[in-house]
Parts: structure tokens; C-alpha cells; sequence
């Protein structure tokens, strides 16, 4: 990302507001995410076999990318996608997934 | 999560914003927003003028120029001719994408002006853009398998660009009596959806076999030695379709010599295939016309992008998304394209409101369906490496797997169908 700077100043460009997480950036966590909303539905909907991401709480959330990420879990889309994923960016998508809203059930 | 106060300024209904861009009328009220045009509602523009505009909360102007109303996705297309799925459940609006603050013009977009930095539309309106994003996909090269053309292809379909086409597939389909064979002209690389064919050779076998047709046959002549998940498909061909699939590469069929719409006839140099039931030929490919007169393509006729952000190597001012692009390791599918659509996103919204930009990421997943429940997948996660987009994570299906899990993926795929068409569409 040479050509890109990694801007201070955010304020007009984020849907999700209500200041940082003190665990995790959501900002980051924001544009992580996109990668995981081609298949979960940011609205906590659930269709086949892919389980809703949203609501959870941060420390189920990394501890479930994490055992993909160390391949204890099975699904390798999963195992994939979490494989490159440093402990500061599964905190950041925790934080993020966290701050929306589970569908009501 | 969409805030009310920008949608004033977004409503304004399509006519009356091409009016106002017609008579060249400055922006009114206020400071001006900077302007970004994506041509293109598939998956790669709609996805990125989706993010844009919900992403910049109305400090950019976003127009998504696309002539059809609906979008039918060729994902999944091959599951309509299996029968899994219905034609609605393939066919998208873009009625949402107002609501993220998106004005949807349904035009064509005849010519890019790459000096004055607009674009002309069919009506003869001209946009202007600050960051123009082209993704009009992939053109059928008509000229690339001798006797069939465009005129061709209502008799001989290629239903590579999914809609009518498909439809017109499927008809000829239904029709196919138990014996008769059907032929596929396979495309050269590169092209849409690289397992797309050997899908669609299996959903059609499924179609024959469980309406009674299992005598008839399916030959594919195919210009490449090889294919996608080869292995998985010719192990699931000889497990659920035994005797009904031929795949014959180069050195078996000598090449293609010509096809024959009015006699439904196929000659290669090893056998001639006379009275075919269905001919479907799937041409050779290149990026969308309105990419190529811009300039925008190389030799290849697909045009280069910077592998950090899909900008255009030819013009700073573009991005060019999906199949259109050169986009190194990635495959042309519709999961490729929306996922290069978040990252032009990201660097777009970076360079016209300095909002955070981070180090480009990008993923691909194709499940092939072979039969009920028997799906095989393949995919990678993506980085920039050496300039350019290069997978460091891949897996892909292996053969004799269990049903089990064949039948997992089958689950996973249409869940990702669901949530993917609500990414780029919902």
C-alpha cells in the first residue's frame, strides 16, 4: 500500500461510529470484516451452513478464529481466511462484530 | 445504520439528475462533493459503489451506471439448468442500493472521456467523475470459433453472460431427447469463471439423468490440456453420470474446425458430430468494450491494475474491477470480483477523503456442485507480494472424500450465495 497513506483523520469516512474499542480497532475491524460479510450476513442472518458472526461476545469471538487459525477447527474457507490473521486483527474483527447487533430471535 | 440526513441529498430521482447533467449544471448548494462513477452493476461495480457510498456517510457523490434493471448472477446459473434453482432465485434489483446512497442510473455507458473525465452516456448525458470505477465485465470475442457469431447464438447459446442466454440453454435442455448428444465448445484462458463449464457439464448431466435422458451423451471439446478441479470433476462424472460425459482435450480431438448452426454440426479433426441435440459454445473472452476503447486493456485485451488497490496502470484516475481486470493469481468469478470491489473501495475513499487506508487483502472461493449434494470447492486468500496479488493461503477439495462433508460444502455453498448477493445487492 505504498501509494496509500495511512491516514490520521476519519471522521466523515466511517459507518460505525461511537469512538474506539479499547480492545480492538474497529476501524480496522471494519475493513477486515468485508472479507467475512461475502458470506455472513451482517444482519446476523443465517442461510446453509453459514452460522451468524454478529453480537458475540470478544473473547468467544477470537477464541473460535483462533482455533482455525491453528487449524483445530475443521472448515478450510475458515482455515483460509484466518490463517494470515495476527492477534491484533482478530481482536479488531471481534470488536467490530461485537458492536453490532445479533438479530433478535 | 444508514443515516437519515444524507438521503435528501442522494433522493433525487434518476431523470432529474440526468436533466441537471445535461444542461451541465453545477452543483448547487454547498461545497461540491467529489464524484465517483462506477460502470457496471455486477458483482465487482455494485459492491464497490455499495461501499463507497455507505462508507463515506454522503461525503461522495456515487453513481452506478448499469442499462438493466435486474441482475442475474452467472453464479449459480448452473444450478437453474441442474434445476436446484429457479430463475427468480438467481435474479437480483438494485432497488436497495439507493438506500446506501447510490443513484442507480440505468443507462448505457457508450464512451469514456479519460481528458475531460467524463462519461457519455446512450441518452447522450455526460457524468463526471473525479475516480471513475470500470467494471462492465467480460465481451464474447464472436470471431473466435469458426462459423457460430453473434448471430448465431440464439441457436448455438453460449450462456457465458447470464440471463436470456440462459434461459435459451435451458429451453434447448428440456428439449433433448434420451440418446441425443449435446456438444460444448469449452473457452480458451483466460476466462469467467475458470469451473464454470465442467459445473455446467454436470448440472446438465444431472438434468438428463433424472428426467429419464441418461442415454444421452455430453462431449466436451475442450482447447486447453487441462481444467479447473479436473480430478474432482471426472471423479464425480464417472461416480453419478458413468458413460454419459467425454471430456476430450487437444491431442484427443485435434482441434475445433468449425461449427454449423443451421445443421446443428460440430467438426473437429478426429470426428465430425452431426444433428446435435444442443451445440453450446462458450467463446474466447476479453474485457468489456467500453474498457477497451478507453484505452484501458494491453495486448491481452484484459486491462493491468495496480495489485495494491486494482487502480489502473494506464490511467490513475480509474479503477478497473472483476473480469475486465488482470488481476495476477485471481481467478474471474463473481467472489474474485466483489472482493477486489472492497479494496478499490477502500483506496477510492482513502484518496478522495483521506480516510484510513490498510494494507490490501483480497479472497476467492468456488464451489462446484457435481451432483445432489456432492459439492467440491477450491480457494485462496490473496496479498500483494512483488506488486503483485499472489496467494498465500490455498486449499481445494480432494477426491474420495465423504458425503459428509461434500454435502457441508453443498450447505456452505448456498449459504455464500445468500450472503454474498446480500453484500453486493442488499
Amino acid at each position: 500500500m505504498r501509494a496509500h497513506i495511512f491516514g490520521m483523520c476519519a471522521a466523515a469516512g466511517f459507518f460505525v461510529s461511537g469512538g474506539a474499542s479499547a480492545e480492538g480497532d474497529i476501524a480496522l475491524g471494519q475493513y477486515l470484516s468485508s472479507e467475512c460479510v461475502t458470506c455472513h450476513q451482517l444482519s446476523g442472518k443465517s442461510v446453509g451452513a453459514i452460522p451468524p458472526i454478529v453480537g458475540w461476545p470478544s473473547d468467544q469471538f477470537i477464541a473460535v478464529v483462533d482455533s482455525y487459525r491453528k487449524k483445530e477447527r475443521d472448515n478450510e474457507v475458515m482455515q483460509t481466511i484466518s490463517a494470515r490473521l495476527s492477534d491484533e486483527e482478530i481482536s479488531a474483527l471481534a470488536a467490530y462484530f461485537g458492536s453490532l447487533k445479533a438479530p433478535d430471535e | 445504520m444508514l443515516k437519515k440526513i444524507s438521503r435528501r441529498n442522494f433522493m433525487v430521482g434518476t431523470s432529474a439528475a440526468i436533466g441537471a447533467l445535461s444542461l451541465g449544471a453545477p452543483a448547487v448548494l454547498g461545497q461540491a462533493r467529489q464524484k465517483v462513477v462506477v460502470i457496471g452493476g455486477g458483482p465487482a461495480g455494485a459492491t464497490a459503489a455499495k461501499y463507497i457510498a455507505r462508507d463515506s456517510q454522503g461525503a461522495l457523490d456515487v453513481t452506478l451506471v448499469e442499462p438493466s434493471t435486474q441482475f442475474t448472477t452467472c453464479f449459480h446459473s448452473n444450478l437453474y439448468l441442474g434445476g436446484f434453482k429457479s430463475f427468480d432465485d438467481i435474479t437480483h434489483s438494485y432497488a436497495k442500493l439507493p438506500d446506501y446512497g447510490v443513484r442507480v442510473v440505468h443507462q448505457l455507458a457508450l464512451i469514456i472521456n479519460r481528458d475531460r473525465k467524463n462519461v457519455r452516456l446512450a441518452d447522450g448525458a455526460e457524468l463526471p467523475y473525479d475516480r471513475l470505477i470500470v467494471a462492465p465485465g467480460i465481451d464474447l470475442k464472436y470471431d473466435s470459433v469458426p462459423g457460430w457469431g453473434r448471430e448465431h447464438e440464439q441457436k448455438m447459446p453460449h450462456a457465458w453472460k447470464a440471463g436470456p442466454q440462459t434461459q435459451i440453454l435451458k429451453t434447448q435442455l428440456d428439449a433433448v431427447p434420451n440418446g441425443g448428444v449435446i456438444v460444448m465448445v469449452a473457452p480458451p484462458n483466460p476466462y469467467r469463471c475458470p469451473p464454470g463449464p465442467y459445473e455446467r457439464v454436470s448440472m446438465m448431466a444431472h438434468a438428463l439423468k433424472t428426467s429419464g435422458r441418461g442415454n444421452a451423451k455430453i462431449v466436451i471439446i475442450d482447447p486447453k490440456p487441462k481444467f479447473s478441479k479436473q480430478g474432482l470433476f471426472q471423479e464425480g462424472w464417472e461416480n453419478h453420470y458413468p458413460g454419459m460425459v467425454e471430456w476430450l482435450d487437444p491431442a484427443i480431438h485435434d482441434g475445433l474446425q468449425s461449427v454449423d448452426p443451421a445443421t446443428n454440426t460440430v467438426v473437429t479433426g478426429f470426428e465430425t458430430y452431426r444433428n446435435c441435440a444442443l451445440v453450446n459454445v462458450i467463446p474466447a473472452q476479453m474485457a468489456g468494450k467500453i474498457a477497451r476503447d478507453a484505452g484501458l486493456a494491453n495486448d491481452s485485451g484484459f486491462c493491468p491494475v495496480k495489485a495494491d488497490s486494482m487502480q489502473s496502470e494506464i490511467d490513475p484516475n480509474i479503477y478497473v474491477l472483476g473480469d475486465s481486470s488482470i488481476a495476477f493469481a485471481m481467478p474471474k468469478s463473481g467472489f474474485a470480483a466483489n472482493s477486489q470491489a472492497k479494496v478499490a473501495a477502500m483506496a477510492v475513499r482513502g484518496e478522495l477523503t483521506g480516510s484510513r487506508t490498510f494494507p490490501a487483502r483480497f479472497a476467492n472461493t468456488c464451489w462446484s456442485l457435481i451432483d445432489t449434494d456432492d459439492t467440491v470447492k477450491v480457494g485462496a486468500h490473496y496479498a500483494v507480494k512483488d506488486g503483485k496479488i499472489a496467494p498465500v493461503d490455498t486449499f481445494i477439495s480432494k477426491t474420495g472424500e465423504d458425503a459428509d462433508l461434500r454435502k457441508q460444502n453443498q450447505e456452505e455453498n448456498l449459504g455464500w450465495y445468500a450472503g454474498i448477493t446480500t453484500d453486493i445487492f442488499g
